[in-house]
C-alpha cells in the first residue's frame, strides 16, 4: 500500500474524485494543497492505494504524486 | 506545528506591523491596509469616479502586485494561466467591492478594524463568516467556474505591467492623477515608504498564500486551520500595537471611517464572504494571484475597480458615522440605492452559484 496525493484544477473535480475513490473502497480525504507543491490554494486528495488509480481521476486532475516514507513527493502524472 | 504555519503567522505579523506603521505615517485610522479602499482611491485617481474625498494613486496596491510578481519570478512560481470564467469573475469582483464599500472595508480592513476596537467590524465578521458558509454550501453542491489553462507569459503579466505603468506615470507625471485635498484620500503615508512596505508584504503574502477568506473556508471544508493563523496573527498584532500606541477605542459609535448601520454592515460582508469563496480568494489574494500570473484574478481586480467606481458614481458606498456641530452622533450607513445594490448583489451571487454547478455532484 502506497500513499498518494492528487491535486486538481478545480475543487469540484477533487470532490467528484473523492466520491469515486471512496465508492471503490479506497480511503481518501480532501485537504488544501501543501504549500511545497503549489502557490495556489486549491484542493488535493490524500489517499492510500496499491497503485495511483489514475483511471479513477476526474477530468480536472492536475498532478498525481507518490508520497515516500520520507515525505518526499514523486511526480507520477501531470495534466497541465 | 508545521513549518508552513510559521510562514503564515510571520506574514500575518508583518501585515499587522505594516498596517500600524502606515497608519502612524499618515494613512487613515484603522486603514493601514485596505484593498477595497485603496482600489477605490485608485479608481478616483484615474477619474473613474468623482468623489473628491477618495482619490489617490495608492502605492500600496502597486506594491502588493509587484511584490508578489517579483517573489513568484524569483522562486520560479510565476505561472501564466487564465480562462476560468473571466466575465463572471469580473461581475463577482464588482459585487464583492460594492459589498466591501457598503461595510467600508475589505476583509483585511475588517480585521484591522477589529484590532482597533471597532465593534461594527464584529458585525461585519458575522456577515463575512455567514457569506463564506453560503459559498461553502455551493462548493459542496458542485459549484465551479471551470479550470484555467496555461496562457502566454504576456497574458499572465497584464496586471503587473499595468501597475508598473501606473507607478511610472505616478512618479513622472503626478499631475495626471486626481488627488484628494481632504477626506481619507488626502491621508496617506509617504509614497515611497508605502511602496516599499507593500512590496515586502506582497512578497510575503505570495509566499504564505495569505488569504482572509481561505482560512475560514478551509476550516469549514477540511477542518484545516493553517491559513486562519494569518488572520489571527494580523488581528493580534494590530490589537497589541493599538493598545501600546493608545489607538484602541472599543465601541460601536463614531469609529474611524465606519458606520453603525449594522444590518448593512452585516449584509455587505455577506456579499464579500460569499463572492470571495466563489472567486477562490479575498481581494488581497486576488492581487497576489494576479501578481503571480493569474489572468482571471487580474480581470477580477479590474471588476473590483469598476465596482468601486460604481459604488461612488451611484451613491452605493457607506457613509461614516459623524458628529454634528452640537457634537451629536449622526449615524451613517447607506442610502436606498446602496440597499438595492446589496440585494441585487445577493440575487446575482445566488444566480451565479446555482448556474455554475457540475450536475453529477448535484445528482448525488
Amino acid at each position: 500500500m502506497n500513499q498518494y496525493i492528487a491535486t486538481f484544477h478545480t475543487h469540484v473535480s477533487a470532490l467528484i474524485t473523492t466520491r469515486t475513490l471512496t465508492q471503490n473502497g479506497i480511503s481518501a480525504r480532501m485537504a488544501p494543497v501543501p504549500r511545497k507543491l503549489s502557490s495556489s490554494c486549491g484542493t488535493c486528495i490524500l489517499y492510500a492505494a496499491d497503485d495511483p488509480q489514475q483511471e479513477k481521476m476526474d477530468r480536472d486532475v492536475e498532478h498525481i504524486y507518490r508520497i515516500s516514507p520520507q515525505n518526499q513527493y514523486e511526480l507520477l502524472f501531470q495534466n497541465l | 506545528m508545521k513549518k508552513v504555519n510559521y510562514l503564515v503567522i510571520s506574514a500575518g505579523i508583518a501585515v499587522g506591523i505594516a498596517a500600524l506603521v502606515l497608519t502612524a505615517l499618515g494613512n487613515p485610522a484603522n486603514m493601514g491596509f485596505c484593498i477595497a479602499c485603496f482600489e477605490r482611491d485608485i479608481a478616483g485617481a484615474v477619474g473613474l469616479h468623482s468623489a473628491a474625498k477618495v482619490q489617490y494613486l495608492r502605492p500600496e496596491i502597486i506594491g502588493l502586485v509587484l511584490g508578489a510578481f517579483l517573489m513568484s519570478v524569483a522562486t520560479k512560481e510565476f505561472r501564466a494561466k487564465a480562462g476560468s470564467a473571466p466575465a463572471t469573475r469580473f461581475v463577482l469582483g464588482a459585487f464583492v467591492m460594492i459589498g466591501a464599500l457598503v461595510f467600508l472595508g475589505c476583509p483585511l480592513r475588517m480585521v484591522i478594524r477589529l484590532g482597533g476596537g471597532d465593534l461594527n467590524a464584529v458585525v461585519g465578521l458575522v456577515g463575512f463568516v455567514a457569506g463564506i458558509a453560503i459559498g461553502v454550501v455551493f462548493l459542496k453542491k458542485g459549484f465551479t467556474l471551470q479550470r484555467a489553462y496555461a496562457v502566454s507569459t504576456v497574458e499572465g503579466s497584464v496586471l503587473p505591467v499595468v501597475m508598473t505603468g501606473l507607478l511610472i506615470l505616478g512618479l513622472a507625471a503626478p499631475a495626471l492623477f486626481h488627488a484628494s485635498t481632504e477626506g481619507p484620500g488626502s491621508k496617506h503615508a509617504p509614497a515611497l515608504i508605502a511602496l516599499v512596505i507593500a512590496l515586502v508584504v506582497g512578497a510575503l503574502a505570495q509566499k504564505a498564500r495569505l488569504c482572509m477568506v481561505g482560512g475560514i473556508r478551509d476550516l469549514m471544508l477540511f477542518r484545516d486551520a493553517s491559513l486562519l493563523y494569518g488572520f489571527v496573527a494580523i488581528f493580534a498584532t494590530v490589537l497589541v500595537g493599538n493598545l501600546i500606541l493608545g489607538n484602541f477605542h472599543l465601541g460601536f459609535a463614531a469609529q474611524p471611517i465606519a458606520h453603525s448601520s449594522e444590518l448593512w454592515n452585516l449584509l455587505g460582508m455577506v456579499l464579500v464572504g460569499w463572492g470571495s469563496v466563489l472567486l477562490g480568494g479575498c481581494p488581497l489574494r486576488q492581487l497576489i494571484l494576479a501578481g503571480e500570473g493569474n489572468g482571471d484574478s487580474a480581470v477580477t481586480v479590474f471588476g473590483m475597480i469598476l465596482g468601486a467606481a460604481s459604488a461612488h458614481n451611484f451613491g452605493l458606498a457607506g457613509n461614516p458615522d459623524s458628529l454634528n456641530e452640537a457634537k451629536e452622533l449622526v449615524v451613517g450607513g447607506i442610502g436606498t440605492a446602496g440597499k438595492i445594490a446589496v440585494i441585487l448583489g445577493v440575487v446575482v451571487l445566488l444566480a451565479i452559484s446555482l448556474i455554475n454547478s457540475r450536475q453529477e455532484v448535484e445528482a448525488k
